[in-house]
């Protein structure tokens, strides 16, 4: 959050700039993105390709071509978080390094995956990238990924974070924010990349940077005031008067866990909401109806939300994929969000800050909180 | 609605075998008095304690939840009950924001030869939640 203090590693940055010429911003990243891989400093590429009109997903890319041709390196859609793609490829502690273009979200979600130990970061180059927000996939398709007509989705809407954490990863940062097309992308190689990864970026022929760095970094506080903003008014809204309430919300829930699958950072291989400890006799559902009069049926919904809270809110990068994947449309980044805000600040925690601090359910202090 | 004269509070305790579950063995086998209200579960560790099954609890029919665990240094397994004060402290928060009232999680370190706090916390609590009158989710249906 904005308030927070950010710990830097005190990375030093190199500023360098990518023009752009009439191809265009996204041909010329998808260019630039094509001609790292063919350096073969990385074995291989997550990005985001058009697979149909309107339809982006995230894609290993081996072949240079495919990137230059398909790759959506701008792709104002998320379909699912590259942070899960990310750790997918790289889980089984490959000997390989692949590149993943990452909004700050997914960059962040993965930091948080790679403390919970589901992928290693000598396996991945983030290319971190400044995102302009994305839409619901859905509508996007629908509209043939024409956005002119559509609402950016709501966790993008009140995003405290829509530039790269660029202490949390060592890598590269594909800076767009308040720079236009013609100014070119601004790309920022970390002090503390792999020199072989460094020098091969900086060998694909980019100019500097300097100028271009210091019109994002002016641009980047002004959104970050206006988001700040737009963050406070969207919690101000929040609330609940009681259990009740809140169980309303919830009350359409089907059960389906697609917020779980859609989520970056939950990652247990089998959920214990999965296991027969929730396949109840009906002697079982005997009793509870018997108790509260009537029993909603898939039951356990209110236990399943709050327990995910208890379990990954301290984790939440408040992406969005889980609103945006329920069935429901159940106001679940609200409710996470509102989770999310009290219990990190217990702990002054910011996920995907730094892979250096430990997840605070993994640690203690002898002196905090209560009892002592 | 119960009045709260008539009204016998639920509580569940998670109580670490080490410690607060050989001390409430020490309070009955000491001829203690205390409120007949809880219903105690012996567990391991106040770190084995997830906060789903605090949570199971409050949403199925309890009107309180007390965790037992070891004093600071004296857990079996080196630091579990400090794990736990931190998954608390994120339920307790949690509960609150959603509108359940964290007052009715009680997490206490209460060692093996400590009965007589064993049953004065459990004293205690029973008269806080008569207070609190019953747990508003016990009658969610959506639960």
């Amino acid at each position: 959050m904005q308030h927070r203090h950010v710990q830097h590693r005190g990375v030093a940055m190199k500023d360098l700039l990518l023009a752009v010429g009439e191809e265009g911003r996204e041909k010329a990243l998808a260019r630039f993105l094509a001609r790292l891989l063919e350096t073969g400093v990385v074995d291989g590429l997550v990005v985001p390709a058009e697979a149909a009109p309107g339809v982006t997903s995230c894609v290993l890319a081996k072949d240079p071509r495919i990137v230059e041709e398909f790759g959506r390196p701008l792709a104002p859609v998320m379909t699912v978080s590259a942070a899960r793609v990310v750790s997918e490829v790289v889980r089984k502690r490959p000997s390989g390094r692949v590149a993943a273009v990452l909004r700050p979200c997914e960059g962040r979600a993965l930091v948080e995956l790679m403390k919970l130990r589901q992928a290693a970061p000598e396996n991945v180059v983030a290319l971190g990238i400044d995102c302009e927000g994305t839409y619901d996939p859905v509508a996007y398709r629908a509209a043939n990924g024409n956005a002119d007509s559509l609402d950016m989705r709501q966790a993008c809407r009140v995003c405290l974070t829509p530039a790269p954490l660029e202490d949390a990863l060592p890598g590269v940062t594909l800076g767009l924010i308040g720079l236009d097309e013609r100014e070119g992308v601004l790309v920022s190689v970390h002090g503390d990349l792999d020199p072989a990864v460094a020098a091969a970026v900086e060998e694909l022929g980019l100019g500097d940077g300097e100028i271009a760095a210091r019109k994002r970094r002016e641009a980047l506080g002004v959104l970050a005031r206006q988001r700040q903003e737009s963050y406070e008014l969207f919690m101000a809204a929040s609330g609940f008067d009681g259990i009740e309430t809140f169980a309303r919300q919830l009350a359409a829930c089907t059960g389906c866990r697609g917020c779980r699958v859609a989520c970056p950072v939950c990652y247990c291989k089998e959920c214990i909401f999965d296991t027969d400890t929730f396949e109840y006799e009906l002697g079982q559902f005997m009793r509870k109806a018997r108790r509260k009069g009537a029993l909603k049926v898939p039951s356990e919904t209110i236990l399943y939300h709050l327990t995910r809270m208890n379990h990954m809110s301290l984790s939440c990068v408040g992406c969005g994929q889980c609103e945006q994947a329920c069935q429901q449309d159940l106001p679940l980044f609200r409710l996470f969000a509102m989770a999310s805000r009290r219990t990190q600040a217990i702990f002054n925690y910011v996920p995907g800050r730094n892979l250096a601090e430990e997840l605070p359910f993994t640690t203690f202090r002898e002196e905090e909180l209560e009892p002592r | 609605m119960v009045s709260s004269l008539d009204f016998e509070p639920r509580i569940v305790a998670f109580l670490c075998n080490w410690c607060t579950y050989t001390g409430a063995d020490l309070a009955g086998v000491s001829r203690m008095q205390y409120p007949p209200n809880v219903r105690p579960i012996r567990v391991m560790c106040s770190g084995s304690v997830d906060p789903m099954y605090v949570l199971k609890a409050l949403l199925d029919g309890a009107d309180g939840v007390l965790i037992g665990g070891c004093h600071p240094g004296d857990c079996h397994y080196v630091n579990g009950n400090y794990k736990a004060r931190r998954r608390m402290a994120v339920l307790s928060a949690i509960l609150d924001e959603f509108g359940i009232d964290s007052r009715r999680v009680w997490f206490r370190f209460i060692s093996a030869s400590e009965g007589a706090l064993f049953a004065k916390t459990v004293r205690d609590m029973t008269d806080a939640l008569r207070a609190l009158g019953p747990n508003p989710a016990r009658a969610l249906w959506i639960a």
